[in-house]
């Protein structure tokens, strides 16, 4: 077991070479640089960003720059962000990480605990009029377009109610203590909500088809033929069987929690990793855009060995030496 | 057995459970308890406050007190020292918390701010400014000459451009710049402190309008005197809440990074303290702000974006609402590309209009002009604008001295006018394919770039195309770029593009245009290679007869005549800014390159 982690996380170094190698070349081809599509006001000199680019060593080849930027990386150092002036990468991301967890977190636990039970719910009654309805609404939640879903929320919910907040994640430097959690909270009830839909749909669509499939295995017409309740076949054998492939999707949801839901933050103009990225991407800050890469690509890497190593504790007849 | 699979179902519900935990137990970790909440209790207070008294008659004269929340689309980057902010959002907090020597009014003369009275010398290569005495800094500390010498120096230094700086345009006509920037000295001779009230600027040159370049905001001395320049830019006094100093009305007090930016009151502002306690600035959606609004969650919203035309109506029909709509200095045009550089001059970054290569498809000025009458202006206003923008006959905004149409051509929406001027040069349909050709009988296609970013502008550009395929010419639309690649694209034109989209947002300082339109302009991507248009230009900056402005006027009278016939560019629209504010603030008084006139005389009717 040790040894097989070991080895997968060896494999993670070069995987995390050829993909900065990759993200590297991709940023640098796309055409423009951090100066370009701000150069459009005629009283600053072209000359004046043409110093710049210089000072930045965006005029070097691109194997060089690359080389500069992994020299930097391997000391830890992520580097200046082009476009914040004066910022290290590392205090950037530092600075919205929380808020992207948070918000990821939150979303990621209004999506298990209603799509679990729900799941499990409609599997034990299929074709009943809960599973349809639970069926409409899986579909609704995967057809609705996220930011679609959120502007309406920030309409009904904010606008014209009034209940929640629509935007940012605090309502003012002024609140302190208790008070601030609750509110941070408040703030983060409706981009939660619209987060964590989608999640909701395909976690339950998954959860009612394991569970019917398990159902109708072998295993549990021997374990009902051997007089158990109902209550433990579905605890004991249904569920950890049911629960395997909810382990593998959660593996993936890691990196999908630290990118957030880009579109759920601009919406909410929620300050986290997804908005850094995006607008990184337009003003072609490539140490930020790499840096976000990395991140990504480790806790991906990262999540699936999590939910490798979860496989052979839930279901014994996975073992790996 | 059956205990052992027990434990494992436990283990994965507790991981469950744990997550669900872990997002509340985040949660806590960031819980500051800091103040006590009583203050929370009173700012809930105030909230029940405004609203019951919001309904009360207006009070009669300005009363002290009261917040204001003001809304822009996206976060400032962060950078609040005037001399190496880049973007209109930290703009929007700066011009509550500093101040320059002079401002502009409303025919954009200059008028005193900072400084209260200025002199020239006859051949207007030296300006004296004598300062207002007694201001304060938001420290304490008090304002002089030394501060301005500081700014000007910081802006000159060697380290500056490559420390990101880009304001070197207000330095760069200044005496000594060239040795000082290359390190040949450590005296600037630009900007010297006389006494402690004045300060004396030396151009090295005779200056047409030097308080432009004495008009950059002042940033403190005994702040920023023992950072090097180089690392100003990190610097906690150029990014900070309560570090930032000014002399502004405002000062910047506390912030939530990318949401919440909160001005205070300065109490010992030279020109009286202000009404207001509070101004917060919010980083909101486009998308939501009518909503917000018409909730008062927000009492204001200006540039850079204001309120969509298409939401004019809407935001007019709330009630609480004032819109102020002015003409916007900048405009959007559709370019000819005149000439193409060569490939081995883009190379190089080389503008040498010797090397240029016309571009046949549109050397023909009548041909351009044709296209022009082609192209219904009136209706993209009417239909992309809501009717709330300008039709401008050349590229100098309304709102200036300059701006002058008795003599330009202008270009009146008439289809049959410009396909009876393609027929009579000879561009007729010769192989019935509904569309024309060249003199010569060849294909004749115009290709059509434009960049996404702009909605309107990216909607303009397939009506535009309809509007020439009306007239039998045949464009070949591509698909938009963004941004960073479009410009880059424009930039190092080796290429086939004949028209092009472009908005331009300019400044309210001075209507000279040569930034644009000069020949070696960067920004002339038409690459317009015109000598006389070239004469004009430098005839309207020469001194000393351009001192006069009705001399400088008659010239570029006739500038916009010859640029109105050759056409580099049609000037599609003008939109105008959309302005709205709640009608609780009071004592507004918008100038016409911006909103933020006096805040220190803003209040509010809802004040306690």
């Amino acid at each position: 077991m040790y040894k097989y982690i070991i080895r997968r996380i060896l494999v993670f170094i070069p995987m995390l070479i050829v993909l900065s190698i990759i993200i590297f070349g991709l940023a640098k081809a796309a055409p423009g640089d951090p100066f370009t599509g701000r150069m459009l006001d005629p009283t600053i000199d072209p000359k004046v960003y043409e110093q710049q680019r210089e000072a930045l060593g965006l005029n070097d080849p691109v194997p060089v720059q690359y080389v500069n930027w992994a020299a930097r990386m391997i000391t830890g150092d992520f580097g200046e962000s082009m476009y914040y002036k004066g910022r290290s990468v590392a205090s950037l991301i530092w600075e919205r990480m929380p808020n992207t967890l948070y918000l990821g977190l939150f979303a990621l636990a209004i999506t298990l605990i209603v799509s679990i039970p729900i799941g499990i719910y409609s599997a034990r009654n299929p074709y009943s009029i809960f599973d349809y309805g639970a069926t409409t609404f899986g579909f609704f939640g995967l057809a609705v377009p996220n930011f679609f879903f959120g502007l309406i929320a920030i309409y009904l919910f904010a606008i014209k109610l009034g209940w929640f907040p629509s935007q940012g994640t605090i309502t003012g430097t002024d609140v302190a203590g208790l008070q601030e959690f609750f509110d941070r909270i408040h703030h983060m009830v409706l981009p939660g909500i619209t987060l964590g839909l989608a999640g909701t749909a395909s976690y339950m669509r998954y959860m009612r088809s394991e569970v019917l499939d398990v159902l109708s295995s072998d295993y549990i017409r021997t374990a009902k033929a051997k007089g158990m309740s109902d209550r433990n076949v579905l605890y004991k054998h249904t569920l950890r069987n049911a629960m395997i492939p909810i382990i593998t999707l959660m593996g993936f949801e890691f990196g999908a929690l630290l990118s957030g839901a880009i579109i759920t933050e601009q919406v909410f103009s929620y300050p986290g990793l997804g908005t850094l990225f995006i607008n990184s991407i337009t003003n072609r800050d490539y140490p930020i855009i790499m840096a976000i890469a990395l991140l990504l690509g480790v806790t991906i890497l990262i999540g699936n060995l999590l939910a490798d190593i979860f496989y052979s504790i839930v279901d014994p007849r996975i073992r790996y030496d | 057995m059956f205990k052992h699979r027990l434990r494992l179902l436990l283990i994965s519900l507790l991981l469950l459970l744990g997550l669900v935990l872990a997002a509340c137990g985040n949660e806590d970790d960031t819980t500051e308890p800091q103040d006590d909440p009583g203050e929370t209790e009173d700012a809930n207070k105030d909230g029940e406050g405004q609203e019951e008294e919001g309904e009360k008659e207006e009070a009669s004269g300005p009363t002290s007190g009261g917040t204001l929340t003001g809304a822009m689309y996206s976060a400032p980057a962060g950078m609040f020292n005037p001399i190496f902010y880049e973007e209109a959002y930290e703009a929007n907090i700066l011009s509550f918390t500093h101040e320059s020597l002079v401002g502009q009014n409303e025919s954009l003369e200059f008028i005193p701010g900072l400084a209260k009275d200025w002199e020239t010398n006859d051949d207007q290569t030296e300006l004296t400014m004598y300062l207002e005495e007694g201001v304060k800094w938001h420290d304490g500390e008090e304002f002089t000459a030394d501060d301005v010498v500081f700014t000007y120096k910081s802006i000159a230094d060697p380290d500056y451009v490559a420390a990101g700086g880009i304001r070197t345009a207000y330095v760069t006509p200044l005496l000594g710049y060239e040795e000082y920037v290359n390190g040949d000295t450590d005296e600037f001779q630009g900007v010297e402190a006389v006494d402690d009230y004045t300060v004396k600027f030396k151009f090295a040159e005779p200056n047409i309008n030097p308080l432009y370049y004495a008009s950059f905001t002042i940033i403190p001395e005994h702040v920023f005197g023992d950072i090097p320049v180089s690392e100003m830019p990190e610097a906690p006094e150029s990014r900070q809440p309560g570090q930032v100093i000014g002399t502004g009305p405002f000062k910047f007090s506390e912030m939530v990074e990318r949401e919440q930016y909160v001005l205070e009151r300065h109490d010992d502002y030279w020109q009286g303290a202000a009404y207001l306690d509070k101004i917060v600035w919010k980083v909101v959606a486009q998308s939501v702000m009518s909503g917000l609004l018409e909730s008062g969650e927000i009492d204001f919203v200006a540039d850079p974006n204001g309120i969509q035309p298409a939401d004019f109506e809407l935001v007019q029909g709330l009630g609480n609402i004032t819109i102020i709509e002015q003409p916007d200095f900048g405009y959007q045009i559709m370019g000819f590309k005149h000439n193409h550089r060569t490939a081995d001059d883009v190379e190089s970054g080389t503008l040498n209009p010797d090397n240029w290569v016309p571009n046949e498809k549109l050397s023909n000025p009548e041909v351009r002009q044709a296209i022009a009458y082609a192209i219904n202006r009136e209706g993209l206003i009417d239909g992309l604008l809501y009717g709330r923008g300008a039709i401008l006959n050349s590229p100098i905004a309304k709102q200036f001295w300059a701006y002058d149409e008795s003599e330009t051509t202008n270009y009146t929406y008439d289809p049959d006018k410009a396909a009876s001027m393609l027929d009579e040069l000879g561009y007729v349909d010769t192989n019935d394919d509904g569309f024309r050709e060249d003199p010569d009988g060849n294909e004749w296609v115009l290709n059509f770039d434009y960049p996404t970013g702009n909605e309107l502008r990216e909607k303009s550009a397939p009506l535009i195309e309809q509007m020439l395929e009306e007239v039998g010419i045949n464009v070949n639309l591509r698909q938009p770029k963004e941004m960073s690649a479009y410009v880059e694209d424009l930039t190092n034109d080796n290429s086939d593009w004949d028209l092009y989209l472009i908005g331009w947002s300019l400044g309210s300082a001075d209507p000279d245009p040569t930034g644009l339109w000069g020949t070696m302009a960067a920004y002339n991507f038409s690459r317009w290679n015109n000598p006389d248009s070239e004469d004009l230009l430098k005839q309207a900056l020469k001194a000393p007869d351009a001192f006069e402005q009705d001399y400088r006027k008659e010239v570029y009278k006739d500038w916009q005549k010859l640029y109105s016939e050759d056409l580099p560019a049609v000037i599609l629209y003008a939109q105008n800014s959309l302005w709205a504010y709640n009608d609780r603030l009071q004592g507004v008084e918008p100038l016409p390159f911006t909103m933020y006139n006096d805040p220190h005389l803003w209040w509010v009717n809802d004040a306690e």
